[in-house]
C-alpha cells in the first residue's frame, strides 16, 4: 500500500536571514489568520478529490518559520489534515522552529496536538557566525528551546548547523558542533553554506565584500563533523544528515526519507511542491496570491488545487533518473535493486549498466550487497554521480 | 552600351568608416533598388559580416545613372573585401576598375588600411575621389581631414567631397564625380576574349558563378569559355549582371562588369584572379597579376564529439565552395583525435571560419592556437615545411630552422608611439621606419615574426593605442631563428596540441606562463593533474592541479527535484563540453591558453 507525506509551507519569517532563498517573506505576519484559513481550505480540496482516503504517514511544518504561527492555527490545520486524509497513528508529525519565537507553553500545547518533532535552526554556536547570517537568536535562546522542548515531552529534536561560513574556522566549527552534541539531539542536519542567486550572500560575494565559501575548507569540516558525530553515536544516513541510535531505534527523519525514495507527497501553501501520480506540483509563491487563488473554490482534478502553478508530468526515464539522483544521496541505504526493479520492471543495469560500471570504476559508487551506494570518498563528490544519471538518455 | 558611357569604380576605406553604407545608398539613388527593397547593407550578405561590420566577400552592382548632362550612364559599383587578410583579393577587384572612392571617417581621419587600399588603387592606376563621409556628426573635423588627404594625394580641398551617407547629404555628387572624373574603359571587342575572374560564389543551381571584368572581346552565354590558368573548358550556364540580383544578359563586352554562371563544381577550378577566355579562339596571355593566395596561418580545428567528425568535414568542405583560400586536410592528434589541418589567410580569415562552423554548422569545436608554416633545414640537408609545431622533427636532426617575417605598417596618433613600439620589441619585431602622413599621426614599419603577429597582436595593439591604432601587413621572406618546440604533459604525457614553437630566449617565460594559465583553466578532476612544460628535453615549469574534494549539493528536499536536476544537467553539459585527454578533462579555452601570454 503506498503511504503518503504531506509538507505544509508556512512563508513568515521575522526577518529574512541574508544567506536564505527559501519562499518566506518577512513584515506580512498580518496575513496569517487568512493564510491558516487558505492553507486549510487547500487541504480539504485535495482530501475531496483525492481517489480514496490516503493513509498519510508523515507532517512536516516547513518554512519560513512555522513557530511564528498560534498554537491553535497549528491545532487547525493538523484537525484539517486528519479529517480530509488517514493520518496513521504513529504518524510523524515535525515542525521547523526558530529558537527566540517561542515559549514553554507554545511547546506544550504543539506537542499535545500531535506534534513529535521538532528542527530547531541553530545554525552555529558562535555569535559571529550568526551575526553573518543575521539570524535573531543567540546559543542561549537554542539551549533554552531544547530544554523547554525536552520538557514538553519531544523525544525526537533535530538541530540544523551551517559550516563553510565567511570566516569561520575549524575551530569555531568544532566548538558549534560540541555545544550542539552536548544537547544530545536525535538528529543532526549539517549544511555547507552555498550562495544562492538573488540573496544578500550572493551580491555581497559578487562585490567582493565577503569571501566566496571555500570547498576545500568545507570539505574539512564535513569530515571533521563526520568523525565527531560517529564518536558520539550517530550514523550519517544521508549526505547531509545523521541519527542516532537510541532506544532500539534509528531516530531517520521519515518525512526527508519520503522525498530521496522519489514516494509520493502532497505540498500545500504558498511555493509548495507535490509528487503524485507521475506528476510534480508547484503552488503559486506569494502570500496574497495564494490566498485570493483559494477564496475561489474550482473543481479540478485531484491533486490539482486552484493554488497550483505549474505541472509537469514525469515520465518514467525521468523518474528512473530522480529515483537515482535522490536515491544515491542515502548513504547506508542507496538505490535497492529489488525495489528498483519491483517500481520499474526493469533492472538497475539495464538502464543505468555502463554509467554505474563507470562510476563504481572511479572509486564513486559501490556494491553493498543489492545495494548501490556512494564510496566514503563519492559522498563529497556526489555531483558527479548524479550529474551521470540525469543525463542519461532511454536505452 | 558604348565604352564611355560605362564607369567601374570601387570604393575603399578602413573598417567602420561607413563604405557599406554609402554603397546603399548609391543603389537607392539610382533607384538600383527601391527604398522599400533596402535592406541595411544589401552588398554585405552575410549575417556575420554585418555583424563584424565588415566585408569579406566582394559584390559587384550594375547601376544606371541619368547624368546632369542628360546622358545615361552605367556605372558598375565594385565592392571589396575591407580587411588586411584578403589584399590579395582587394587587388583583384582594384583591377577591374578605373576609379575609386576613397572615403574617409570624418571623425576618424585616415587609417592605416585607408593607407594600404589606398596604395594598392595606386599601384592600380585609378583614378581617386576622396571622400569625406559622416559629416553629420558632431564629431566630425572636416577641414582637418581634408588637409590630411591633401597632404596624402594633393588633391585640392574643393574636389573632396563631404558627404554623410547616413543622411543622404551629397550622395548625388559623388555620382557626378565618378562620370566626370573616372575615365571610361578602355578594350577592344575584336580581340580575344579576355575577362578578369575578381570574385566567385558557389551557387548549387549553376556552379561556380565568377564574377568578371571584361577586358578584351565579348561574352556570350552560346560561347564555350576557358580558364587559362588550368586550361579547364566549359559552357556558361548563364551570362549576366547584377542589379543587384542576378540578371541574364545576352552579351558582356569589353569594359563591362557582370558575372559568368560556370557550372563548375569548385571556386578553386576558376580562382579569383584568374582570366576566361574563349576555347575557340583563346587569347595568347592571360591578364596580369595572378597567384595562388597562400595559407600563412594554420591551425588544427577537432570536433569536441569524435562522432561529429563526418559533419565537420562536410562543413569545411561546404566553406571552401566558396572560399578558395580555405585548405584543409584531415589530421590525427594523440590529445584530440580525428581533425583537420585548416589553412587560412591570416588570423581574421580563421576567426571567420571557427565562428561559422560553430554558429551555421552548429558544431562544437576545438580550434588548436595557431602556428606559422615553419621551414627546416635537417643535418641531411633535406629541407622540410612543417606547419604544426608537433611534427617538429627531434632537434638533434634539425640544422636550422626558418621562419615567415612580415612587414608590417602600424598607423597610431603620435601619443601611443612608445607603447606600440614597447609592443613590437617584446615580439621580436625589428623597426625599419616611420612617416608622418598626416598631423599627429604616425606610420611605423617594421619586420616582424609572424609567429608573434598571429598571437593576440592586433587586440594588444588595439588595447595600448586605445583603439586607435590600426595596422596592415605583408610577407617578406623566410628566415632563421633559434627556435624551440615547448611541449606540454599534462598528467605525464605529452598533449600533441598544446605544444608551441618558441623563440629559445623565450622558451623559460612562456614555459611558466603557459603552465600558470592552464593551472587556472584546467577545473580540478578527481584525482591530481600535473602540468609540466618541457623544452629541449628538459621540464623547465611544473604546476599541480589539487584533486577536487568536494562537488555535492548540500540539500535535495522535495521542493528542490525539478531545480536540482537541472543545475546537474548543466553541469553535465559543460562537462561534455570539454575533451578528455587520458583521463583529464581539459576545457577547450586551454587549447587556446598559449594565447594571451605577453600580458602576463
Amino acid at each position: 500500500m503506498t503511504v503518503f507525506s504531506l509538507y505544509l509551507h508556512i512563508p513568515f519569517c521575522r526577518h529574512r536571514c541574508a544567506y536564505c532563498d527559501f519562499n518566506t517573506y518577512s513584515g506580512q505576519e498580518d496575513l496569517i489568520p487568512a493564510y491558516v484559513e487558505a492553507l486549510c481550505n487547500e487541504i480539504r480540496q485535495v482530501g475531496r478529490t483525492a481517489p480514496n482516503r490516503l493513509p498519510v504517514h508523515t507532517l512536516y511544518f516547513g518554512g519560513g518559520t512555522p513557530s511564528l504561527l498560534p498554537a491553535e492555527a497549528i491545532g487547525l490545520i493538523l484537525e484539517t489534515c486528519r479529517a480530509s486524509f488517514e493520518v496513521l497513528p504513529d504518524a510523524e508529525i515535525s515542525l521547523e522552529a526558530n529558537p527566540g519565537t517561542l515559549t514553554l507553553e507554545w511547546l506544550q500545547t504543539i506537542r499535545r496536538l500531535g506534534v513529535n518533532r521538532l528542527s530547531l535552526g541553530m545554525q552555529s554556536a558562535h555569535p559571529e557566525d550568526l551575526r553573518l547570517l543575521e539570524r535573531q537568536h543567540d546559543f542561549f535562546d537554542v539551549s533554552q528551546t531544547v530544554r523547554w522542548a525536552r520538557r514538553a515531552g519531544f523525544e525526537n529534536i533535530n538541530l540544523d548547523l551551517i559550516y563553510g561560513i565567511p570566516f569561520q574556522t575549524l575551530a569555531r566549527w568544532e566548538a558549534t558542533l560540541e555545544r550542539a552534541l552536548g544537547m544530545f539531539p536525535e538528529h543532526l542536519s549539517l549544511y555547507a553554506l552555498s550562495i544562492e542567486h538573488a540573496t544578500p550572500f550572493y551580491h555581497w560575494v559578487a562585490r567582493g565584500l565577503l569571501p566566496p565559501p571555500d570547498d576545500d575548507v568545507a570539505a574539512e569540516m564535513y569530515e571533521k563533523a563526520d568523525a565527531m558525530l560517529t564518536q558520539s553515536g550517530y550514523l550519517q544516513y544521508e549526505i547531509s544528515n545523521w541519527a542516532i541510535r537510541r532506544e532500539g531505534r534509528l531516530w531517520v527523519c521519515q518525512h526527508n526519507l519520503q522525498y530521496w525514495l522519489n514516494e509520493p507527497y502532497l505540498g500545500f501553501g504558498a511555493g509548495a511542491h507535490g509528487f503524485v501520480e507521475h506528476l510534480r506540483t508547484a503552488n503559486v509563491r506569494s502570500i496574497r496570491a495564494y490566498i485570493e487563488r483559494l477564496q475561489t473554490p474550482a473543481q479540478l482534478p485531484f491533486p490539482l488545487t486552484p493554488a497550483t502553478e505549474q505541472t509537469q508530468t514525469i515520465d518514467p526515464l525521468t523518474e528512473m533518473q530522480e529515483t537515482m539522483m535522490m536515491g544515491l544521496r542515502l548513504t547506508q541505504e542507496g538505490v535497492s535493486r529489488q525495489r528498483f526493479e519491483q517500481r520499474f520492471h526493469r533492472s538497475i543495469e539495464e538502464v543505468f549498466g555502463p554509467t554505474i560500471a563507470s562510476l563504481v570504476n572511479l572509486g564513486l559508487l559501490e556494491w553493498r550487497g543489492e545495494r548501490l551506494c556512494l564510496t566514503q570518498r563519492g559522498r563529497l563528490l556526489g555531483n558527479r554521480v548524479f550529474m551521470e544519471f540525469v543525463d542519461i538518455s532511454a536505452p | 552600351m558604348e565604352k564611355e558611357f560605362i564607369r567601374n569604380f570601387c570604393i575603399i576605406a578602413h573598417i567602420d568608416h561607413g563604405k557599406s553604407t554609402l554603397a546603399d545608398r548609391l543603389l537607392q539613388i539610382t533607384g538600383t533598388i527601391s527604398d522599400r527593397q533596402m535592406v541595411e547593407q544589401v552588398l554585405d550578405s552575410m549575417e556575420l559580416e554585418r555583424e563584424k561590420g565588415v566585408t569579406i566577400k566582394a559584390s559587384a552592382v550594375r547601376m544606371l545613372y541619368r547624368h546632369s548632362s542628360g546622358k545615361e550612364y552605367e556605372l558598375n559599383l565594385i565592392d571589396t573585401p575591407g580587411h588586411v587578410d584578403f589584399s590579395y583579393e582587394v587587388s583583384r577587384a582594384l583591377m577591374a576598375c578605373e576609379g575609386a572612392l576613397l572615403v574617409v571617417d570624418a571623425t576618424q581621419g585616415i587609417e592605416a588600411q585607408t593607407l594600404a587600399n589606398l596604395y594598392l588603387a595606386l599601384d592600380a592606376d585609378l583614378t581617386i575621389i576622396p571622400v569625406i563621409n559622416k559629416i553629420d556628426l558632431p564629431s566630425a573635423r572636416v577641414a582637418e581631414v581634408a588637409q590630411e588627404i591633401q597632404n596624402l594625394l594633393g588633391t585640392p580641398p574643393e574636389e573632396i567631397l563631404a558627404v554623410s551617407a547616413k543622411e543622404g547629404t551629397n550622395v548625388e555628387k559623388v555620382l557626378e564625380a565618378v562620370v566626370e572624373r573616372v575615365p571610361s574603359p578602355r578594350g577592344d571587342t575584336s580581340l580575344p576574349l579576355r575577362a578578369l575572374v575578381f570574385d566567385s560564389h558557389y551557387d548549387s543551381y549553376k556552379g561556380v558563378v565568377a564574377y568578371v571584368r571584361v577586358f578584351d572581346g565579348m561574352i556570350r552565354p552560346e560561347d564555350t569559355l576557358r580558364v587559362m590558368s588550368s586550361g579547364i573548358d566549359f559552357r556558361p550556364v548563364e551570362v549576366g549582371i547584377f542589379s543587384p540580383d542576378m540578371r541574364p544578359v545576352s552579351v558582356l563586352s569589353a569594359g563591362e562588369v557582370g558575372y559568368v554562371a560556370t557550372g563548375l563544381k569548385t571556386v578553386s577550378e576558376c580562382r579569383v584572379g584568374d582570366t576566361i577566355t574563349s576555347s575557340t579562339s583563346p587569347a595568347a596571355e592571360p591578364l596580369p597579376g595572378f597567384r595562388h593566395p597562400k595559407p600563412m596561418v594554420f591551425a588544427g580545428i577537432y570536433p569536441v564529439e569524435n562522432e561529429d567528425y563526418e559533419r565537420l568535414k562536410e562543413a569545411l568542405e561546404k566553406l571552401q565552395l566558396n572560399d578558395a583560400s580555405l585548405v584543409f586536410q584531415p589530421e590525427k592528434s594523440q590529445a584530440l583525435n580525428f581533425g583537420f589541418r585548416c589553412g587560412f589567410l591570416g588570423l581574421f580569415h580563421m576567426e571567420i571560419i571557427q565562428e561559422r562552423l560553430e554558429r551555421e554548422y552548429d558544431l562544437d569545436i576545438v580550434v588548436t592556437a595557431p602556428s606559422v608554416e615553419y621551414e627546416v633545414v635537417l643535418r641531411t640537408g633535406e629541407v622540410v615545411r612543417i606547419d604544426s609545431p608537433a611534427l617538429l622533427p627531434d632537434e638533434g636532426l634539425i640544422e636550422e630552422i626558418r621562419e615567415p617575417w612580415m612587414v608590417v605598417q602600424i598607423f597610431t596618433p603620435m601619443e601611443y608611439y612608445g607603447t606600440v613600439m614597447d609592443l613590437v620589441r617584446r615580439r621580436r619585431g625589428i623597426f625599419r621606419e616611420q612617416e608622418y602622413p598626416a598631423p599627429n599621426r604616425v606610420q611605423l614599419t617594421f619586420e616582424i615574426p609572424l609567429s608573434e603577429l598571429i598571437v593576440d597582436f592586433f587586440d594588444e595593439l588595439k588595447s595600448r593605442t586605445r583603439g586607435y591604432g590600426s595596422m596592415d601587413y605583408h610577407f617578406a621572406e623566410y628566415r632563421p631563428g633559434d627556435l624551440v618546440k615547448l611541449e606540454v604533459l599534462v598528467a605525464g604525457e605529452p598533449v600533441d596540441a598544446l605544444a608551441t614553437i618558441v623563440h629559445r630566449d623565450q622558451a623559460y617565460h612562456k614555459g611558466q606562463a603557459l603552465v600558470s594559465k592552464l593551472k587556472e583553466v584546467i577545473p580540478r578532476q578527481l584525482f591530481d593533474v600535473a602540468i609540466q612544460a618541457a623544452a629541449g628535453g628538459r621540464i623547465i615549469s611544473r604546476a599541480n592541479v589539487k584533486a577536487l574534494r568536494k562537488d555535492v549539493l548540500a540539500k535535495c528536499y522535495g521542493g528542490d527535484v525539478t531545480r536540482k536536476k537541472k543545475l546537474l544537467e548543466k553541469q553535465k553539459r559543460g562537462k561534455k563540453r570539454m575533451k578528455m585527454i587520458g583521463n583529464v578533462e581539459i576545457p577547450q579555452e586551454a587549447f587556446l591558453a598559449v594565447l594571451g601570454l605577453e600580458e602576463d
